[in-house]
């Protein structure tokens, strides 16, 4: 039985009428239609506003960290808010600087770059992409939303409670995160620890439902290897989802009891094994940033092929390389612990693995630039954002190779070059991959096109200002300069790199106001932006074939697919894109 | 729930992609990360009892053994009597799937009884998960990852046994019939799966 | 569902099978052998009473091939976790 004739014998009546547009007939109340919703363009929806939300706090709380290493000591302008335990005459001190540390970290990765990509595009693209009406278990992924919420706020409730929020790092080591001794935070780290366990039961409900979509409700005719490339980075990110995080949901409720009932997992005093933390933590960690650049990858391969009208160059290279990052990223986890005491012979193998996974990435990057060549390529804001993810994701990733060679990390480990490092790929490549995601799907997501100027000069000016902000730090990394740190001018050898700190927190607050412009633009055209017809890239995936915002229930017919997501300027049509849905000609005549 | 597509794709008929239907994919995929949550567990108490071996004691000293062999006995037989209750089910005997539903329910919650009881009996022994209130023979990490292991196995039986009751609820209302048994099979797969988790816990807890 | 076309399950022979098992663990674990073989034989009997559990009970045996690997996918990462960090202590 085809799904076809599943779908149509949906709720008795015939959805194959001409003029069919959605479920109307029954009209749920706003609560049920915006607010507790099982639709999954809703829900994706959702998770934007939630994790824009977020991404402003994560980026007030870098703000703050960089006012405090570029002007180390004196108040900061509007600091008087803050009480005395946090910032005394607006004078940031060391604990509350741990938090701003800590809480930008743990809040840019699991409620601002992972919400954003699997989240949203998740739960907007997957479905449309592959022609399903709706995800496997609609009232699951709306349990993933709002177990989001509640994560979010047990998070942010860390900095109300007595002693302040977090303040271990976002990757909270023990024993320094089993008690209040060295950061003077009780019940922030215990709050931290349980914020975190919420979100993984939000990912964790989200991975199942998009891994049993992927492989159960494909349209007729979307074989494995006609997958548009965000769909499928997203359902190998839904694997890796699936099997870190309750590694890391299972090494926090150690920690908790470390912290609450005083059992000694990770407490050497009670013969516990800080190691085994830390070999659990980056068990998930390494995982976890393939989950935060994986999705990137798949949505600047869609923009890039579609924008530069030339089909994606090796497609099924670039699936089988996605395949084999997410493969790879299970064995390399080690190279986050080259100086923590580990073996040595696991040292030398970690640094073997890790090395291996410049290959795929190089796969990719050369087909990436290889879809670029002799395209027509038409610079509109999507494009700009994928392009500098790509030069972006390059440096940051040549820069990995680096720190993955043992010797070299014992220089630069915990150095402001890895925190170059990761920004490189976490904003140079994730969050321009979602620029790119969010300008590329606004319309399909809100029906009206984002101001292309506006998007220019956001892109522009934030483009300069990212690399005003990152790139010097690799100069401070080599110079010595410690991550983490309160204020490099304790130490003599890092006083002379007081101006670069300063140039860079100036940048920082340029780059944070840039965002504004972003911000102005997403709000304006949401009712402002000019109406967008169903296809405004002319793009081949079928998420293009239905009016944006596609009604209920996405498909009035379900969609046939015929050929693969990315046949631009293929001979066969006169036109330089080919729908996948488009029957062949042959069949027309 | 609301008639949304998904009302028929969980429909039982086998779908393109795995040919096994949504909900039970769904449940064996869930599984999966439960796989990986027990993994880092257990795989805690590997890594601290090969670093710290004289935290154990030998098999029996502690831990009361002919006891728990009758509580595995038991999850054993309920695993039996889940698989029967789905057998019912399949062949549209819904008298037979209550009764056997209950049967399970009532093995499970025994099974989480005796295990409360083995807890209390040990606790008064001084066989605590902290570190300072240890005074049993051995280490802390022993008590710490026993009631960590076998606590953590003993919440996912107990919110098994819940969702039985809910499913025993539903089949009283009729809401199984051979054609379309979904929520039977998955929490059958549960179960079974929480029975496995025990088999192998038991073994590498109790007797190693 | 696939399921009815084997109506007769062999549920009972396997609940003996499961049920001698545990019996031969219980006696095996008592004998005074070596640390190593007494662990290495009752994990052996651990993972086959697993096995039967999974495939019998959980109906594995009916599911096609490639439910197999779904199923096993997880265990060689929790292998590789466990012996990369044994090697540190």
């Amino acid at each position: 039985m085809s799904t076809a004739h599943l779908v149509s014998s949906l709720e008795g009546e015939d959805r194959t009428q001409p003029g069919y547009t959605g479920e109307e007939h029954h009209e749920l109340s706003f609560i049920r239609k915006y607010v507790f919703s099982t639709d999954h363009k809703v829900i994706g929806k959702q998770f934007l506003f939630l994790s824009l939300f977020f991404l402003v706090v994560g980026g007030a709380l870098a703000g703050m960290m960089r006012w405090q290493l570029g002007f180390p000591g004196q108040p900061m302008p509007g600091g008087g808010i803050f009480p005395d335990t946090m910032a005394p005459g607006g004078i940031i001190l060391p604990e509350f600087y741990n938090s701003l540390v800590t809480m930008h970290g743990t809040i840019m990765v699991f409620f601002a770059i992972m919400p954003l990509l699997v989240g949203v595009f998740g739960n907007l693209l997957i479905p449309l992409q592959i022609g399903a009406p709706d995800m496997a278990f609609p009232r699951l992924n709306m349990a993933s939303f709002w177990l989001a919420v509640p994560a979010g706020i047990v998070m942010l409730a860390g900095f109300l409670v007595e002693g302040g929020a977090a303040g271990a790092g976002w990757t909270s080591y023990a024993p320094l995160s089993t008690s209040s001794e060295w950061t003077g935070v009780y019940l922030g780290q215990q709050l931290w620890v349980a914020s975190l366990i919420i979100m993984g039961f939000s990912s964790l409900t989200g991975a199942v439902n998009y891994i049993t979509t992927v492989i159960n409700m494909r349209a007729p005719g979307m074989t494995w290897f006609r997958i548009p490339l965000p769909t499928w980075s997203l359902f190998i990110t839904a694997i890796l989802i699936l099997l870190a995080i309750p590694i890391l949901t299972g090494g926090l409720i150690m920690l908790l009891f470390d912290q609450t009932i005083g059992t000694t997992f990770f407490i050497p005093a009670g013969s516990g094994e800080p190691l085994l933390w830390q070999h659990i933590f980056w068990f998930f960690g390494h995982p976890e940033v393939y989950i935060l650049i994986l999705p990137a990858m798949g949505i600047v391969s869609e923009v890039l092929a579609c924008r530069a009208r030339k089909p994606i160059f090796g497609y099924h290279a670039m699936v089988l390389a996605m395949i084999s990052i997410a493969f790879l990223g299970w064995i390399v986890w080690g190279h986050h612990m080259f100086q923590s005491g580990m073996n040595p012979m696991l040292g030398t193998t970690f640094m073997i693995s890790t090395v291996v996974i410049a290959v795929p990435s190089a796969i990719k990057t050369f087909n990436w630039l290889g879809t670029l060549w002799r395209g027509d390529i038409h610079f509109d804001t999507p494009m700009l954002h994928a392009l500098s993810f790509v030069s972006m994701f390059i440096i940051g990733g040549l820069s990995g190779i680096f720190m993955a060679s043992a010797p070299v990390d014992m220089y630069i480990h915990d150095t402001y070059f890895i925190v170059a490092h990761l920004h490189y790929v976490l904003f140079g490549g994730s969050l321009f991959g979602i620029f790119a995601g969010i300008t590329f799907w606004f319309p399909k997501m809100f029906g009206r096109m984002m101001g292309e100027g506006l998007g220019k000069i956001h892109f522009g000016l934030t483009f300069i200002f990212y690399n005003m902000v990152f790139f010097p730090m690799h100069n401070l990394g080599v110079q010595g300069m410690m991550r983490r740190i309160y204020d490099p001018n304790e130490y003599e050898f890092l006083q002379p790199l007081q101006e670069m700190n300063t140039f860079i927190s100036i940048s920082v607050f340029l780059l944070v106001a840039t965002q504004f412009l972003f911000a102005f633009n997403f709000f304006w055209s949401m009712f402002k932006g000019r109406q967008a017809p169903a296809n405004p890239w002319n793009s081949n995936t079928l998420e293009w074939t239905v009016p944006s915002p596609p009604p209920h229930g996405n498909f009035a017919v379900m969609p046939t697919v015929y050929r693969g997501p990315y046949e631009y300027s293929s001979p066969e049509v006169e036109a330089d894109f080919y729908p996948q849905n488009q029957p062949p000609p042959q069949a027309d005549a | 729930m609301n008639q949304s597509a998904t009302a028929v794709m969980d429909h039982r008929h086998p779908m393109p992609g795995m040919q096994v239907y949504n909900l039970k994919l769904g449940m064996w995929i869930f599984l999966l990360s439960e796989v990986m949550f027990f993994t880092s567990l257990i795989g805690s108490y590997i890594i601290l009892r090969f670093a710290h071996p004289d935290h154990w004691t030998q098999p029996g000293v502690v831990l009361n053994v002919p006891l728990t062999a009758v509580n595995t006995f038991l999850l054993i037989c309920s695993s039996v009597t889940m698989v029967k209750a789905f057998a019912c089910i399949e062949q549209g005997d819904q008298k037979g799937l209550k009764l056997w539903l209950l049967g399970t329910i009532m093995i499970g919650a025994t099974f989480v009884g005796i295990q409360a009881y083995e807890y209390v009996h040990l606790i008064h022994e001084g066989f605590v998960p902290n570190f300072a209130a240890y005074t049993a023979e051995g280490g802390n990490l022993y008590g710490a990852t026993f009631y960590l292991m076998t606590g953590f196995h003993g919440a996912h039986v107990t919110i098994g046994v819940l969702c039985l009751i809910f499913v025993l609820f539903r089949a009283m209302k009729g809401a199984y019939t051979s054609e379309s048994y979904g929520g039977v099979e998955i929490i059958g797969l549960y179960w079974h799966f929480v029975d496995l988790v025990w088999i192998i816990l038991f073994t590498i807890v109790y007797l190693l | 569902m696939e399921a009815k076309e084997h109506p007769n399950q062999p549920y009972i022979l396997i609940w003996v099978i499961l049920l001698v098992l545990t019996l031969g663990e219980l006696g095996y674990a008592f004998m005074d052998l070596p640390k190593i073989v007494l662990a290495i034989g009752l994990i052996i009997m651990a993972i086959w009473k697993a096995l039967l559990v999974a495939i019998y009970y959980m109906h594995l045996r009916h599911e096609p091939r490639r439910m197999w690997v779904l199923a096993a996918s997880p265990l060689p990462l929790a292998v590789i976790l466990v012996m990369a960090v044994l090697t540190e202590f």
